[in-house]
């Protein structure tokens, strides 16, 4: 059962180019509390692993209603063209 | 031996990294297709690695192995392809595959939650938002065609590198660690997921559960207050649609003057 564990952290590192990879990084955490939760023989794991899927669902809306108001302002998806906000 | 398998690990990172580093698309052109093969394998890597690490420790560790192969290609494939539409696709595969998983370990109401919110709803959300905001021309799928930060990932090589180490540490760890048997593997009689799930989640989490579901709430209406279009309310525009009027009114009375003060001035 250890194994899921790497398969957990293996699936979630990337933290790069865009939004998406965020999703994939709670998969990998998702993944990982299961067998944990596996590992000690209870259900807390999958309690918790729901409400990462809260967690997620939240944040796939709000970060995405976001990136729609930057679209809107800025015209582009560019990271880089918010780079004014730099201090 | 299992000093060894430390190093493997790190092994292991740091071909999956690099596989991503050379996936990755650069600046100009695109990603080779060699590339992406390489990156691929450099997951087949660290599957035939899991698979040397659970040889005999668990049965069914051959669909467990070609699972989170499939989840691992699929998320290298997330992150490096061009075109997000594409990602997000991967991204699907993903879920499935960590859905398979999640069933294999005997968590299936987890797993359909997955099914349904990330394929299903999250998914959805994400396409949508790509096509509002998309505008990279589709000429026959040429690399060149495409947006410019599309085709460019931002500082490659130290994102990698700071992957590789945060991979390499965590696998280190649980490579290191001597995790023993799973306490009592639930599965065996009429033990049901997702009863036993509704009995936790109504007793030692239904605060959470209320918690969980104000955020969601809150979050609706976040969004919606976010990503509104700024429509004047009916009031402001009746408001607004008379100060136009007015102010047309006043601008052909400025002109009007101004062409009988010019005349004047010209007699």
């Amino acid at each position: 059962m250890f194994a899921i564990g790497v398969v957990g952290f293996l699936t979630r590192r990337n933290m790069i180019v865009m939004f998406l990879c965020t999703e994939v990084m709670f998969q990998g955490v998702l993944v990982n509390l299961v067998a944990m939760g596996l590992l000690h023989g209870n259900l807390q794991g999958q309690g918790m692993g729901i409400f990462v899927l809260v967690i997620a669902a939240v944040e796939a809306g709000l970060g995405l209603a976001i990136v729609v108001m930057l679209y809107r302002r800025r015209g582009t998806l560019d990271a880089e063209s918010w780079r004014t906000m730099r201090g | 031996m299992r000093d060894s398998l430390v190093y493997v690990s790190y092994v292991v990172s740091a071909v999956i990294a690099a596989g991503i580093y050379a996936g990755l698309p650069k600046d100009g052109k695109a990603a080779q297709r060699g590339a992406t093969v390489f990156a691929i394998s450099a997951g087949a890597a660290a599957v035939v690695y899991l698979l040397h690490r659970m040889l005999g420790s668990v049965s069914g560790h051959v669909v467990f192995c070609v699972l989170s192969a499939l989840s691992i290609g699929a998320a290298v494939r997330v992150v490096t392809h061009p075109r997000p539409v594409y990602s997000a696709l991967y991204f699907v595969l993903v879920v499935l595959a960590t859905s398979a998983l999640l069933i294999q370990v005997g968590a299936e109401f987890l797993a359909m939650a997955l099914v349904i919110v990330y394929a299903g709803a999250i998914l959805v959300t994400y396409v949508f938002v790509i096509m509002l905001s998309q505008q990279s021309p589709e000429t026959q799928g040429r690399i060149s065609s495409m947006l410019d930060y599309d085709r460019s990932a931002r500082e490659p090589f130290w994102a990698c590198v700071a992957g590789f180490m945060l991979m390499a540490t965590l696998a280190g760890m649980i490579v290191e660690r001597s995790w023993g048997e799973p306490a009592a593997a639930p599965g065996a009689g009429h033990y049901r997921n997702t009863v036993e799930l509704g009995k936790l989640l109504m007793t030692d989490f239904a605060v959470s559960v209320e918690l969980a579901a104000v955020l969601l709430m809150v979050a609706l209406v976040g969004s919606i207050a976010i990503a509104r279009k700024r429509l004047p309310s009916a009031a402001e525009f009746v408001g607004t649609r008379r100060r136009v009027r007015l102010g047309r009114r006043w601008s052909r009375f400025e002109q009007k003057a101004q062409r009988h003060g010019s005349s004047r001035r010209g007699d």
